[in-house]
């Protein structure tokens, strides 16, 4: 019973370790490991040795796999880029194998001590501390945990069970074994130190582990599209050169084990010797040569692995909307330029702005499914473009720029706050089974105004006012059409109130065109070259922060 | 979709009947734009055969009237129906053209 308890034990402590390690891995070094990421377009050895170095301060190939992604559906990166980033990830996660490999008993008691007594003094209160001390704590727990699996067996005949094991378990056996702990774990790092574990205690021999970790190996590539649930397109792609990576890697080193044995080569001998006859030295090393076997491959020839990537998972419209097609990180080291492209960026978003609307002349009004995707990732550049222009304010421009930063970026939150209205008017409308006159009239002219101001980012200025003089004030009209509505709403129910919710969303979403015309017209506006109070005011508060900073 | 043209003093009546739809949009903008590119007076679009119109006959019709804008010459609509009347209500539209 004590064996099970202690086996129950350790194999707890090494769960919850490894997760509040990585956890406040992530946590501690998110920002900076994206910042390295960035840097790892320059060439694959670049990109492998980013990723190698994030998957090492993250422990966790997945992790990678997600901000990378992320980067990708960001347009920092292509799905290119990020594949030697990718597999680089896996190489980094073997560093966690090579700490589990040592004598790390006196280690583990010194983690807990020193842990306990900076969270007694309150020094995870201080900025940063927290999530390290976390760290350290959770590699101590996981550390504690496979103690207690090496010691757990103690009070067995460990030369009966190693022998009962090694006739029961088969090459074949072992390997699905490991395929199906890592699947479940999501992980391979955590079922080969668990391995390490059971080697330590003299209960499996390095030929066993060997099969079971090349399972693991594989089933963690699996374990990584198990865990993409719902993702798509690009953020779909990069599980499966997590796959592939996985894939090779144990295709290169079972071939090395095979072949070795047809040609007479001992090639666990030589395993046994690269890791100075320690079991679990030999075990790391085995580890290492899998990532680093599946990475290199995927890494150089990552027009091949994108192709793969690309097969598996074809780019979503979504994807394609997500992707910003003028701004990018570089562009802030030229603030001028930047603010060019960031104008594009929105003006582009202005263009897609009628793409969001239903087309009811249309006799299936246009894919539901494919304006949802074009919204979202309208959004998500509506965004991006937000933050590019408030890090380009950060970065300190002149005061001409500045003013001219200031007042483009309150077009952007327009525009942001226009695409969330249409979306939201879209749904209305298409909750109809039948569309209403009404709600047919309020939805064509919704859509011919935004088609006119998409219209008028191109033409001369003249355009824009004629698009602020059809955006006008229609608040009369628009009340007296409710009233109506809200007499009959009692009677006729649902979709009434529908109507009564469009209206609303009508009225708002002319008004921000309306703004986001004039704020169009406004740069150009040689009548009116006396700047507003408010926006003399924010440049100020603007320029005082810069001063502080 | 039909249009007939007609001179009535300096002005061109253009007489539309039938949809102002997508498929419909670019061969009305085509027949005011030859009309306003060929004439120097005023257009008056005659709307009482239209029955249904959508946001490209809208854009349509704005193509056209920024051109006589630009031109500063005018460009009236007349004998709309109630639900047509609506929808240029709605869409500000009736704001940029004269309607008779």
């Amino acid at each position: 019973m004590l064996v099970i308890a202690e086996l129950l034990a350790g194999l707890g402590l090494l769960f919850v370790g490894l997760k509040a390690m990585a956890t406040h891995l992530q946590k501690a070094t998110g920002r900076k490991v994206r910042a390295l990421l960035r840097r790892a377009t320059r060439s694959p050895v670049m990109g492998l040795l980013c990723g190698t170095l994030a998957g090492a301060a993250t422990q966790s190939s997945n992790a990678v796999a997600v901000i990378s992604g992320n980067l990708v559906r960001g347009g920092a990166f292509t799905t290119r880029d990020a594949i030697p980033v990718v597999a680089g990830g896996n190489v980094g996660t073997a560093a966690l194998v090579f700490v589990a490999a040592i004598d790390f008993r006196l280690l583990v008691l010194y983690i807990v001590g020193l842990v306990g007594i900076a969270f007694h003094f309150k020094l995870d209160r201080r900025r940063g501390m927290a999530q390290w001390m976390g760290v350290a704590f959770g590699l101590a727990l996981a550390l504690l945990g496979l103690d207690f699996i090496k010691q757990a067996p103690r009070a067995l005949d460990v030369a009966s069970v190693a022998g009962s094991l090694a006739d029961h378990l088969t090459p074949l056996l072992g390997f699905f074994l490991g395929l199906a702990v890592s699947a479940v774990s999501q992980s391979s790092s955590t079922p080969t130190i668990l391995v390490l574990a059971l080697m330590q205690a003299g209960i499996l021999g390095l030929h066993d582990a060997v099969f079971i970790v090349l399972g693991a190996n594989l089933g963690s590539g699996f374990a990584a599209i198990l865990s993409a649930g719902g993702l798509e397109g690009t953020g779909r792609q990069l599980c499966y050169v997590h796959v592939l990576v996985k894939a090779v890697g144990c295709l290169i080193v079972g071939a090395f084990f095979g072949f070795g044995e047809v040609v007479g080569f001992d090639g666990f001998a030589a395993l046994s010797a690269v890791g100075n006859d320690t079991a679990s030295m030999s075990l790391s090393v085995l580890f290492l040569a899998l990532q680093v076997a599946g990475a290199i491959p995927v890494a150089f020839a990552r027009g091949l692995s994108e192709k793969f990537a690309a097969a598996m998972s074809p780019p979503t419209l979504e994807d394609g909307a997500s992707r910003p097609r003028f701004i990018h990180d570089d562009a802030l080291a030229d603030p001028s330029t930047a603010l060019d492209l960031a104008v594009s960026e929105t003006l582009r978003l202005i263009k897609l702005l009628p793409t969001l609307l239903p087309d009811l002349d249309q006799k299936d009004n246009g894919d539901a499914g494919e304006r949802l995707a074009l919204w979202r990732g309208a959004a998500s550049v509506g965004l991006a473009v937000d933050q590019f222009i408030s890090e380009l304010i950060a970065v300190g421009l002149a005061r001409d720029s500045l003013e001219v930063a200031l007042h483009h970026q309150a077009l952007v939150e327009n525009v942001r706050t226009l695409q969330d209205t249409l979306h939201d008017f879209t749904e209305v409308v298409e909750g109809f089974d039948e569309v209403p006159p009404l709600a047919f009239a309020l939805s064509e002219s919704l859509r011919a105004i935004t088609l006119s101001l998409a219209d008028a980012t191109d033409g001369p200025a003249d355009d824009l006012d004629l698009i602020i003089a059809l955006s006008g004030d229609r608040s009369e009209m628009l009340n007296r059409i409710r009233r109506q509505l809200a007499a009959t709403a009692l009677d006729a129910g649902a979709d009434a109130r529908q109507l009564l919710l469009a209206t609303s969303l009508f009225e708002r979403a002319i008004w921000l065109v309306r703004r986001s015309a004039i704020a169009l017209r406004m740069p150009e506006n040689e009548d009116n070259p006396v700047r507003p109070a408010a926006a003399e005011a924010e440049i100020k508060r603007v320029e005082a922060d810069a001063h502080r900073t | 979709m039909h249009i007939e043209r007609e001179q009535v003093g300096s002005d061109v009546v253009l007489k539309v009947a039938g949809r102002l739809d997508t498929p419909n949009a670019k061969p009305f903008e085509a027949s005011l734009m030859e009309v306003v590119s060929m004439t120097d007076g005023g257009i008056v679009v005659n709307l009482a055969g239209v029955d249904y119109v959508s946001s490209s006959g809208l854009r349509a019709l704005l193509v056209a009237g920024k051109a006589m804008r630009g031109a500063k010459r005018k460009l009236a609509l007349s004998s709309l129906q109630p639900q047509i009347r609506e929808v240029f209500d709605i869409s500000g539209f009736s704001t940029l053209f004269e309607i008779n």
